[in-house]
């Protein structure tokens, strides 16, 4: 095969080299940045910030020429709401202090109260058809870790699975590689959701208890089993639950609250 | 001279990739489903030059494309270099000119590149497997790739004899006949 001799040998030669150091690469799996992906972050990142601003400027602006009458009548019925929703606030703080003392007098650890949370926006979506990982720009340096769970504003997004100096990976739950244990909030029957590849905003809830009651409409939400996610976070809804001839294999689809197309802004819990 | 200068312009060229696929591709989808720009790149990139330097740049591409989104490091990488070297290895069993036949073979290499990079992750990551829709996605991703590398072929084409000759030479006779 090879005319010479020699330099056939140092093609082999070349050729495990490489092999040893992608083997060590792919195992390298401690979440650390990999002094590799942080110089290929100080590249791209730059740029990337730039454009994903441009694009989120250009999206945002089909509003801009929205008739301005809508616009005055619209800004008084907020405002008329705001007035509203300020006296409810006044009376939601007098419950919550009048909660706080209540909860003081049963001396309950407040566990999963509060989330401490870094805010981030997302700068790279995935680039292949069949995995679902978006890039934010938050990293090891603004104190993001890995196996920190990653929620939106309507619910849980997913984990991080690397971060480098400026930037974090978080696999999202509709990634096909993720599943989350979760509970159904009326039943507290115990299920796993699992990401599909069908779509962007459907999670497939499997092993179902046989003798667990599905209500569809029902909300989701994170069990704590497993030790990644907290308890308590919001998932999605059932939509419909698919019953197979043997009743061990259905499974229902779940909703997800995120819609994964328009996310942009996410929020990184610290302290689970 | 000539050689460093057809390598900046392919560096140049797979940033530019890199920046239409994920901003421009990510929003001009077919039924939600992106054209993966990539293997088009590498496999001209080895049909126009040689087999090393066609594994060199599938590897490189690769390894980028993973450090920069991927969970894992190593698989794109080596699938994108399998391409480039057996792209070189197989240049000269085919003209070029005809476009029917650069139809098929993106079309056989988009398949092939896509199957064996779900296995991969199949084995690696343990994904949930759905084969009819893997089929249904990967269906609308090749008939993509092939509708762009034929939109694009002339200019593919016109720079890739270029950089052939510089490669290759005068060897490559066929093509004038």
């Amino acid at each position: 095969m090879y005319k010479n001799r020699k330099t056939g040998f140092l093609g082999v030669f070349i050729t495990i080299i490489v092999l040893i150091i992608i083997v060590i690469f792919s195992n390298n799996d401690n979440g650390e940045a990999s002094f590799f992906e942080n110089v290929a972050n100080k590249v791209i990142v730059p740029v990337q910030n730039g454009l994903t601003y441009l694009k989120n400027k250009v999206s945002g602006n089909n509003t801009f020429f929205a008739d301005i009458n809508n616009l005055k009548s619209q800004n008084e019925e907020l405002q008329k709401k705001n007035s509203e929703l300020e006296q409810e606030l006044r009376e939601m703080e007098n419950i919550k202090t009048e909660n706080e003392t209540l909860k003081e007098y049963l001396s309950l650890t407040e566990k999963y109260g509060e989330y401490k949370t870094i805010s981030g926006y997302v700068v790279n979506r995935d680039i292949s058809n069949y995995s679902r990982t978006i890039v934010i720009n938050v990293g090891s340096n603004d104190g993001v870790a890995k196996d920190m769970t990653v929620i939106g504003d309507q619910g849980l997004v997913g984990h991080v699975v690397s971060v480098t100096d400026t930037t974090a990976k978080v696999q999202t739950i509709v990634d096909t590689s993720s599943s989350v244990s979760a509970i159904m909030s009326t039943t507290k029957d115990s299920i796993v959701c699992k990401g599909d590849l069908s779509s962007d905003s459907e999670l497939r809830a499997m092993y179902i208890p046989t003798d667990a009651n599905i209500i569809q409409g029902d909300s989701i939400e994170t069990s704590g089993i497993g030790g990644v996610y907290p308890k308590g976070i919001h998932i999605g809804t059932i939509k419909k639950v698919v019953s197979t001839q043997n009743i061990t294999d259905r499974y229902a689809i779940v909703e997800t609250a995120i819609d994964f197309d328009k996310l942009t802004s996410v929020l990184v819990v610290t302290n689970n | 001279m000539k050689k460093v200068i057809i390598n900046i312009i392919l560096v140049i060229l797979a940033f530019v990739v890199y920046f239409l696929q994920l901003n421009f591709f990510n929003w001009f989808t077919i039924a939600n489903v992106m054209p993966n720009l990539f293997i088009i790149l590498v496999l001209f990139i080895g049909l126009f030059t040689n087999k090393n330097l066609g594994a060199i740049y599938g590897i490189s591409i690769g390894l980028i494309v993973d450090l920069l989104t991927n969970q894992t490091v190593g698989i794109t990488a080596v699938v994108y270099g399998i391409v480039g070297l057996l792209a070189g290895i197989f240049d000269k069993n085919f003209s070029k000119d005809n476009r029917i036949t650069i139809m098929f073979i993106v079309a056989a290499t988009t398949i092939a590149t896509e199957s064996v990079m779900y296995l991969l992750h199949f084995v690696i990551l343990n994904t949930n497997v759905d084969i009819l829709i893997f089929i249904k996605i990967l269906m609308i991703e090749t008939i993509y790739n092939i509708i762009l590398s034929i939109i694009l072929y002339p200019l593919i084409q016109r720079f890739g004899y270029y950089i052939e000759n510089e490669y290759k030479g005068n060897k490559i006779l066929t093509r004038y006949f």
